[in-house]
């Protein structure tokens, strides 16, 4: 610093004053001015938010008139349509009674050739079990299948 | 920071205490606050208006106040803030075309009515309007209000050894406007 002080000699003579006035009692009035702006302050914030909703009033009126008419036209539409839905459900439902009436159309031995008609008449070769096993089955597992019988 | 200012802080984090404590604050630090904001703006009626706006800001922001920093700290800082951008703004407002923020600033003060230096302070001032903006702010934080680099450097935000090599620079260059005009 004092070399700071050697290298500026004329600004280390000049005296550090302050050249700057106020108007008479402006720090006594200065608080109760700024009260005043502060007051004014506070209210300009509600304000603000008020504009704010004033600004997107026609946007929330806009969005509200098209879910109305939205409700409107869906609601007899939806009533409409779940109405049709349930009259052709009516029609293509199969109760119990007309179950049981099907069955007993049905005679016994068609019921049974039905069940026994399985594998009859499915025949396979020697070589077709050879080439099933050596394409689904791994050498490890034919070897531990011998073994195991 | 010290009790006073932590119980000031606590006043007015509350509802019912805050208008009280609030005015503490304004009369503890309006006159430092304002000499600072002086030295930077130069005009009265400039410096008036941005105390109330600092004063404002600091109504509006004392819920954000982490008390990371002391309170007159953060109050100066805030006051710095605001006299940088009012400079800034009035400079774009001004009819008359400014070349540069010294002219804008040297029109404020001769214009002011409640300047009361002799003319070598005049020439100082205009001296202290040739550097650039960091500059000012250090030099008029070290050479008028003699604070330290500790505080200048929580105010600005700039390391110490940057602050000192500001203030060196700064000191030289009014040295060599008195040596011109000599």
């Amino acid at each position: 610093m004092d070399e700071l002080k050697k290298n500026t000699p004329r600004l280390s003579k000049l005296k550090k004053e302050n050249p700057f006035g106020t108007p008479d009692k402006y720090f006594d009035d200065f608080s109760a001015r700024l009260k005043i702006k502060l007051e004014a302050e506070k209210k300009i914030i509600p304000i603000k938010q008020n504009l704010i909703i004033r600004f997107l009033k026609p946007a929330i009126g806009i969005a509200a008139s098209f879910a109305i008419i939205f409700l409107l036209a869906n609601l007899p539409i939806k009533n409409f349509l779940s109405q049709k839905v349930a009259n052709s459900s009516v029609e293509t439902e199969f109760s119990e009674a007309d179950y049981l009436r099907a069955m007993e159309g049905i005679d016994e031995n068609s019921v049974y050739s039905l069940i026994e008609e399985t594998d009859e008449g499915i025949e396979f070769s020697d070589e077709d079990l050879l080439s099933y096993a050596s394409a689904n089955t791994s050498e490890y597992e034919l070897f531990m299948d011998l073994n195991n019988n | 920071m010290d009790n006073d200012d932590r119980g000031l802080i606590a006043d007015l984090k509350q509802e019912n205490k805050r208008d009280l404590a609030f005015n503490t604050l304004v009369i503890k630090y309006q006159e430092r606050l304002y000499w600072h904001i002086r030295k930077i703006v130069l005009s009265h009626e400039d410096a008036d208006d941005i105390l109330q706006n600092t004063f404002i800001k600091v109504w509006k922001n004392i819920g954000n106040f982490r008390e990371e920093s002391s309170l007159y700290t953060w109050l100066y800082r805030i006051a710095t803030n605001e006299s940088l951008t009012y400079i800034n703004s009035n400079k774009r407002k001004s009819f008359v075309q400014m070349n540069d923020t010294s002219e804008f600033l040297m029109n404020n003060l001769v214009s002011d009515p409640y300047f009361e230096g002799d003319e070598i302070q005049l020439k100082l001032q205009e001296a202290i309007l040739q550097l650039p903006e960091k500059q000012r702010l250090v030099f008029n934080m070290k050479y008028f209000d003699a604070m330290k680099y500790d505080e200048i450097s929580e105010v600005l935000g700039t390391s110490v050894g940057a602050l000192k090599a500001s203030y060196h620079h700064a000191s030289k260059k009014i040295e060599e406007f008195f040596k011109n005009i000599d």
